[in-house]
């Protein structure tokens, strides 16, 4: 623990001017990644623009579309980003930490049981599976080309 | 009246300023340099849009991120 302000562990510092907020991501936090995931989800909300200050450090400014935005839209529009940032880091941060199990049950659908499988196969396992679960046993309609030869509707023309 | 903007090189790809240069090439007109570790863009638009430097610059950002997905993506052989 540090004797640092909460206040200061808590704050985004930022600066703005008429129609623009322009604050510091420290890289080693948010890594750019995070920050270009970011920046892709607000370019439709206003301009953006990245600089590099210093070694480890990006830059944001925040344009507003808007010519005359109030302060306050200003810093929502900055703590928004702030909160898509962290989002960002999460969703990396779990999708390096489910690689693996991904990795693993993209090879088992690829190289595993179903390896010989045909396309018909794989459509008739699928019908099965289907069937099973609906209860008004309705056919879908490319089994009949699946199995060679047309089975009967069990739906019947309303009366 | 033309102005100038500095594209850090390390956070936006050249292709992507070359890229947005050339779809940018009827509303103004643009001259891309390399001076250092930026990549320098002279913008002088053609016409009396408002914030077309902006919308350039988001172009830009959109186009880098896109590049780096792609390159994210590709398998090395």
């Amino acid at each position: 623990m540090t004797d640092a302000d909460p206040g200061d562990l808590v704050s985004l510092e930022y600066t703005i001017d008429r129609r623009s907020i322009t604050f510091d991501i420290d890289e080693e936090i948010y890594p750019r990644d995070a920050t270009y995931g970011a920046a892709y989800l607000f370019v439709d909300r206003c301009f953006m623009f990245l600089s590099r200050p210093s070694a480890g450090t990006v830059r944001v400014r925040l344009r507003s579309r808007d010519a005359e935005p109030t302060e306050a839209a200003l810093e929502t529009l900055a703590g928004e980003f702030a909160n898509e940032l962290l989002n960002q880091v999460m969703r990396q941060r779990i999708g390096e930490s489910t690689a693996k199990i991904r990795e693993y049950y993209m090879a088992r659908a690829f190289f595993g049981g179903h390896s010989n499988a045909t396309i018909d196969d794989l459509l008739a396992e699928l019908d099965r599976e289907e069937l099973e679960e609906a209860p008004l046993d309705i056919p879908v309609p490319w089994k009949d080309g699946a199995k060679g030869e047309p089975e009967q509707s069990v739906e019947k023309a309303p009366e | 009246m033309s102005e100038r903007l500095a594209f850090d090189s390390e956070l936006y790809s050249l292709s992507a300023v070359e890229a947005a240069a050339a779809a940018y090439a009827e509303l103004a007109s643009i001259a891309v340099a390399r001076e250092g570790d930026a990549v320098v863009v002279t913008f002088a638009p053609k016409g009396d849009q408002a914030d077309l430097l902006d919308h350039f610059s988001n172009h830009v950002l959109s186009l880098t991120i896109q590049d780096r997905v792609t390159k994210a993506g590709e398998v090395s052989p």
